[in-house]
């Protein structure tokens, strides 16, 4: 087995990644096995070929670092290289590995790679990196604008619009879109703390629906009822997701 | 706008009171000086007066409606001279109707009357250019505050504006990303850093010294955002290309000051950083009947979500049009067959 530090660079911008590749040719030790343009193919070369750590930019095409961190399926260091410093600063609070505001300059790239190392040491400590990375992402009042996805090979991006109810499935949640439906690993609290408040209504211990979707609310049995969706889809409403409903449909 | 006479107690309370005081004296002369009846000074003296500060009162809208900024000079002192013989003429005749068949005057009083016509007469058009100078005088003054108020306003706005598009005209991140590549190709391409790096100072030399109230040729305007594209080029590798199609007509034309910028800032943001593909960026100006209208072009990825933020940039322009040109409908965008469309027309 090689004992080089395998590195993959994703960056939309030539000129940042050769920097970064000139940087990393001055050390013997680590290796560049991959550069990526775009989070797709970032998101495919570290599924595949999964590297010891990644230098990410924040801000690319199609869809951005931290969404690419979602569906990763492996757990590398991650160093962000970003011009904007309220991600990277975000990241350096919850012991991403390290963050590189661009421009940098060499003795500053050292000494992040030299902290990966140090991490590399004990990979469980980087895996709750990573994973502390992700949820802090969740912690964040933003909310969502749209949703990433990812079923074997395709990665698709869903405009938060285009939700049409969420279901609770164990660890995952199943998002019904009018394309299709989707898993995503997250739960429903977070959705429903990330989707917009005035047009996601949590209704039932295991569903959050859009409120644009709905065509009729009816009366189920005793005290529960069931809300007809456009779709034509049937979701149970609870009583007190009745009355988080009843304030919005008013 | 309302009689101002009649809208404000107190005005009209002064008003009155001032007409007692003219009747006041218009008797004693009647009494007092030239020994008439004293029952006949009064009724000539109340009548008269009476008449007089209720016809002053509609006279108002004459000196509302013939205004120095709708009609010549002339007009003005025309409109005005035959109205106060028209108003004199009436009011001496309505008082003389009024002394001779409701209070009956004898035949002193009709002699005493016609007699003085002309004295009566002079007073009348006197009367008229003191109400009317009054008129005047309170319409500019009223037009003089609000004119100062609306400045303070439109003065609050454009400060407003200016500190806005100070915060959009130059994206921090533009900077930094530049200046990366600049890091960078002083390692690769030194030459092409120089050369970069002049760029990016006469792009930032450009934005910084123009302010907002500024206009500046069309020509110079598109000068800069060129310097601009030519930056993100370098940075994105001719990812994107720049047709143009602007007559040299065109060019000459007085446009705001970086009304462009913003444009071509979201093509690149959400054309060129969005796509993975390249992108062609269209310049197309023309001049249509008294307007000069710019249609900006680019091609987007229909697949790519709309994020946060956009139409912040055409919100600004929009807002800084309206408050130059008092036009709200000058910037429209539409999306059609994967391209970003946005039309401007800028009053010649």
């Amino acid at each position: 087995m090689n004992d080089k530090v395998k590195v993959v660079i994703v960056d939309d911008e030539r000129l940042a990644r050769d920097i970064l590749k000139n940087y990393i040719r001055e050390h013997d030790n680590v290796e560049l096995i991959a550069e990526c343009t775009n989070g797709f193919e970032g998101v495919k070369s570290i599924n595949d070929l999964k590297p010891d750590l990644v230098f990410l930019d924040i801000q690319m095409p199609k869809i951005t670092g931290f969404e690419m961190l979602e569906l990763l399926e492996t757990t590398p260091q991650i160093i962000f290289t970003t011009a904007y410093d309220q991600y990277a600063l975000k990241a350096f609070e919850v012991n991403a590995t390290d963050y590189l505001l661009k421009p940098f300059a060499y003795d500053r790239f050292d000494e992040a790679l030299a902290k990966a190392i140090d991490k590399m040491a004990d990979r469980g400590k980087s895996k709750e990196a990573i994973e502390k990375l992700v949820n802090h992402k969740d912690q964040s009042d933003e909310k969502l604008d749209r949703v990433v996805v990812k079923s074997g090979q395709k990665i698709t991006v869903i405009p938060v619009e285009d939700l049409q109810y969420l279901e609770a499935q164990d660890d995952y949640v199943m998002l019904h879109t009018k394309q299709g439906n989707h898993l995503k690993q997250k739960t429903m609290k977070y959705f429903e703390e990330h989707l917009q408040a005035n047009k996601f209504i949590r209704v039932h211990r295991s569903y959050i629906v859009n409120l644009n979707e709905i065509e009729e609310l009816y009366l189920h049995e005793k005290e529960t009822y069931r809300a007809l969706l456009k779709c034509g889809d049937k979701i149970p409403v609870s009583k007190s997701g009745y009355s988080n409903l009843k304030e919005f449909l008013k | 706008m309302f009689n101002p006479y009649v809208s404000n107690r107190n005005v009209i309370l002064i008003y009155g009171a001032v007409w007692i005081l003219i009747g006041l004296i218009h008797f004693t002369i009647l009494f007092n000086v030239l020994q008439i009846d004293f029952e006949y000074a009064v009724w000539d003296s109340v009548i008269y007066n009476f008449l007089f500060a209720v016809v002053g009162l509609s006279l108002w809208f004459p000196s509302r409606y013939i205004t120095f900024e709708n009609y010549s000079v002339s007009r003005v002192l025309l409109n005005h001279f035959a109205a106060a013989l028209l108003v004199t003429g009436i009011w001496l005749f309505a008082g003389y109707l009024i002394l001779i068949f409701a209070v009956k005057v004898d035949k002193t009083g009709y002699d005493f009357i016609i007699n003085t016509l002309l004295v009566r007469f002079v007073t009348g058009l006197m009367f008229y250019v003191i109400i009317t100078s009054l008129n005047y005088t309170l319409i500019y003054y009223t037009n003089f505050r609000e004119q100062v108020v609306k400045e303070s306003k439109l003065n609050s706005l454009v400060k407003e504006a200016e500190l806005k598009s100070l915060k959009y005209q130059i994206n921090p991140h533009f900077i930094f990303n530049s200046l990366n590549s600049i890091s960078s190709l002083t390692i690769s391409n030194p030459t092409k850093a120089q050369e970069m790096t002049i760029k990016l100072s006469s792009f930032l030399r450009g934005t910084l010294s123009r302010n907002d109230n500024q206009k500046v040729k069309l020509k110079e305007e598109i000068q800069n955002i060129k310097l601009y594209l030519d930056i993100e080029k370098i940075r994105f590798e001719d990812k994107f290309d720049l047709v143009e199609n602007v007559s040299d007509e065109c060019k000459e034309t007085q446009v705001p000051s970086m009304i462009l910028q913003p444009i071509f800032e979201n093509a690149i943001k959400h054309g060129v950083y969005e796509s993975i593909e390249n992108v062609v960026i269209n310049v197309d100006c023309k001049k249509e009947n008294d307007y000069l209208r710019i249609i900006v072009t680019n091609d987007y990825d229909p697949e790519s979500v709309p994020r946060k933020g956009e139409g912040i940039g055409l919100k600004n322009i929009q807002n800084r049009l309206q408050l130059i040109y008092n036009q709200d409908n000058l910037l429209t965008y539409k999306k059609e067959n994967n391209k970003f469309i946005v039309t401007l027309y800028i009053p010649l």
